[in-house]
């Protein structure tokens, strides 16, 4: 094996070694964000009987529009991502 | 003034660069990556849109970005909040794209372009409205139908001169585009890519409402209101926790398991295909309804990846009340940079609209020089046309002898289809073409049709078209019926129900294209051609001379007529190879 071919194996190596750890990480911290973030504002939230989407039919409605309104905004809007 | 519109990170990257309120050039990052519906920065997108114009990124007032991202992050966040516990794996799955690239955008702008300017975010929803500016009309309808954007899955409103304004929309979870995708991956096929086959499938089903029991199962599922307002039961679908679209509910109320890809289509599968063809056919012609009465306009825009339902587009104006359509070549996601980019410079800047998209050449092209020097370089064999006349009247031979031949000319288009720069193009005369085609090239899923191309002044000798017709139909977004007495003599594109997804070429927008057609009616007395799109199964359409010469050597393709070149497979027989064995779907 030239030496070449040990640091491109090496290199490899440590890529993956990298990339191991980091799914690891982020999964650990995403699962306590998940459970712990997410969780618990949903529980509370669905407690005091908040929605977060209008997940539901209603007959009675004669209308799901949603009143939108979008035009021309001022040029700083355009600037947000939000 | 130069603004560039980008769009990515969902499906179809794009780029678009509009120069003084023109479009100068656009493309979608697929072309050059090679990745079918690259989602990914479309940095190639962007540096072919800048070489097309011989400028530097520091020469670009603008970025217009087809989207707010943190909106469409907090519609994620809130759809978590809802499901919780149950969308645990997605949140592992996506959350990290979400943190590394898709609310970083500004700073992977600026790291992979060296950007410095500004870069303005439009609503997705807005940024497909846009296409309003670029469409014929002064004053128009907007209805934008796609699977979500930030919140918004369903928008309409009114454009004007340079302004548009969005009256009503309609939130997710509630999508058409996503009960389209939905009913796509039951039937097995894949979605973002595979609803035009579940399209292409319905006529084969049965297209009854009354009789249609699976339209009538569907209709109980989700509630159309007479304002073509609508909203779903959200009990028969999971898209909104999962990374899988129907829900053990929807199974059973469609009574049967997710069709697996290569389990054989029965008739219950065409009749779903019908039944999901019929429920958006019924609630778009509702919304169009309320549409025309709210407004009172006479023409109309599409946008949005519904837009992209061509069987419905051609019976919009026989079901409404509205006198006139368009739609941009690519209503989908891929088509937001050039909308987005169009909005920026017309509406935010205030700018006067003095662009009409009248055709989709607006991608990279080869001149004589460049094609030679590859076909030399690689050693290919090949005859050189003394002219362009010789070069029409050999290939309509070369097609009239049942040859299947790549037409490789000038700038590619832009949007989803081939539409005469970058297609296959064959005999419709021939009953056993369709299977020529797919035994040579395509090997596509028996059912689906192949596509006409038609001069505009025979479209209506041949086909059922509105009049006068759309120039949606240029753009192959309109399917309309074949007259019955020519459903025999063009039995190649001559789809189960008597349909056909035509293209019409006007002589100002394609001269050799518009001529090759003429000359081959001169030899079959039927001037209508097939054209399908140029490329490999699974892969993207061919951009480069190279992506041509490999498609044809890889598949059955017999000749291929590339700028002013004539290659015949059989003559280069070193290069043949099996595209097959590594075609994906």
């Amino acid at each position: 094996m030239s030496l070449k071919d040990f640091l491109e194996g090496f290199k490899k190596g440590q890529v993956f070694f990298g990339e191991s750890i980091a799914f690891l990480i982020n999964t650990v911290l995403l699962t306590i964000v998940y459970f712990v973030g997410v969780g618990l504002t949903s529980i509370i939230a669905k407690i005091f009987g908040k929605g977060f989407i209008d997940m539901k039919t209603d007959p009675q409605t004669g209308s799901y529009w949603k009143e939108l309104n979008l035009d021309k905004k001022p040029i700083q809007y355009y600037y947000r991502q939000f | 003034m130069y603004i560039l519109g980008v769009s990515c990170f969902y499906h179809d990257s794009s780029a678009s660069l509009i120069k003084d309120g023109i479009v100068v050039a656009a493309a979608q990052e697929e072309r050059f990556s090679r990745k079918k519906h690259d989602i990914s920065f479309p940095i190639k997108a962007i540096d072919y849109c800048l070489k097309s114009q011989n400028i530097k990124i520091d020469q670009i007032d603008y970025i217009a970005f087809y989207e707010k991202p943190v909106l469409k992050f907090e519609r994620v966040l809130y759809q978590h909040l809802q499901s919780f516990p149950k969308s645990y794996k997605t949140f592992l799955q996506y959350l990290p794209s979400w943190t590394n690239e898709k609310l970083r955008i500004v700073k992977i702008i600026r790291k992979k372009t060296k950007y410095k300017g500004d870069v303005l975010f439009v609503d997705h929803h807005m940024a497909h409205a846009s296409s309003f500016l670029i469409s014929p009309y002064k004053k128009a309808a907007i209805l934008t139908v796609d699977g979500v954007g930030e919140w918004t899955t369903t928008a309409y409103g009114v454009g004007e001169n340079r302004s548009i304004k969005l009256l009503k929309e309609i939130h997710f979870p509630h999508s058409l585009g996503l009960l389209y995708s939905t009913i796509t991956a039951y039937l097995g096929f894949s979605v973002n890519n595979s609803e035009y086959k579940v399209m292409g499938l319905s006529a084969y089903g049965n297209m009854d409402r009354k009789t249609n029991q699976y339209y009538n199962r569907l209709k109980e599922i989700i509630d159309i209101k007479e304002d073509g307002s609508f909203r779903f039961n959200m009990d028969y679908f999971v898209y909104h926790y999962l990374d899988k679209m129907p829900s053990k509910k929807l199974c059973d109320l469609l009574e049967g398991k997710i069709r697996k890809p290569d389990e054989e289509l029965t008739q219950r599968h065409k009749d779903i295909a019908a039944a999901v063809q019929l429920i958006t056919e019924e609630a778009v012609t509702k919304i169009l309804n309320h549409l025309h009465k709210s407004t009172k306009c006479d023409n109309l825009v599409i946008s949005g990846g519904v837009g992209l339902n061509s069987v419905y587009n051609g019976k919009i104006l026989r079901n409404t009340h509205f006198k006139g359509v368009w739609l941009q070549p690519d209503p989908g996601d891929g088509g937001t940079s050039l909308s987005a980019a169009m909005y920026v410079y017309n509406t935010i800047l205030g700018k006067e609209r003095k662009y009409i998209l009248k055709d989709v050449y607006l991608g990279p092209e080869f001149s004589n020089k460049e094609i030679q020097e590859f076909l030399d370089k690689n050693g290919i064999k090949y005859n050189k046309f003394k002219d362009k006349k010789s070069l029409v009247k050999h290939t309509a031979q070369l097609i009239f002898k049942n040859n299947v031949v790549g037409w490789f000319q000038g700038r590619m288009e832009w949007g989803p289809r081939a539409l005469g720069a970058r297609s296959i193009l064959s005999n419709p005369c021939n009953k056993d073409m369709k299977e020529i085609l797919n035994l040579k090239v395509k090997h596509r899923e028996k059912f689906r049709p192949f596509a006409p191309v038609v001069c505009i002044e025979d479209a209506n000798k041949y086909f059922d078209c509105n009049k006068p017709i759309p120039e949606a139909a240029d753009f192959m977004l309109m399917v309309y019926p074949i007259k019955e007495q020519y459903h025999k003599k063009i039995p190649a594109v001559t789809h189960v129900d008597g349909s056909g997804r035509l293209q019409t070429v006007r002589g100002d927008q394609n001269k050799l294209y518009y001529n090759l057609i003429k000359e081959f009616g001169r030899l079959s007395g039927i001037p209508v051609l097939i054209n399908t799109s140029f490329n490999i199964r699974g892969e993207p359409i061919v951009c480069s001379p190279h992506d041509a010469y490999k498609c044809m050597m890889g598949t059955g393709i017999d000749y291929l007529v590339i700028g002013d070149f004539l290659i015949k497979r059989e003559n280069n027989t070193k290069d043949i190879w099996d595209s097959e064995k590594t075609a994906k779907d």
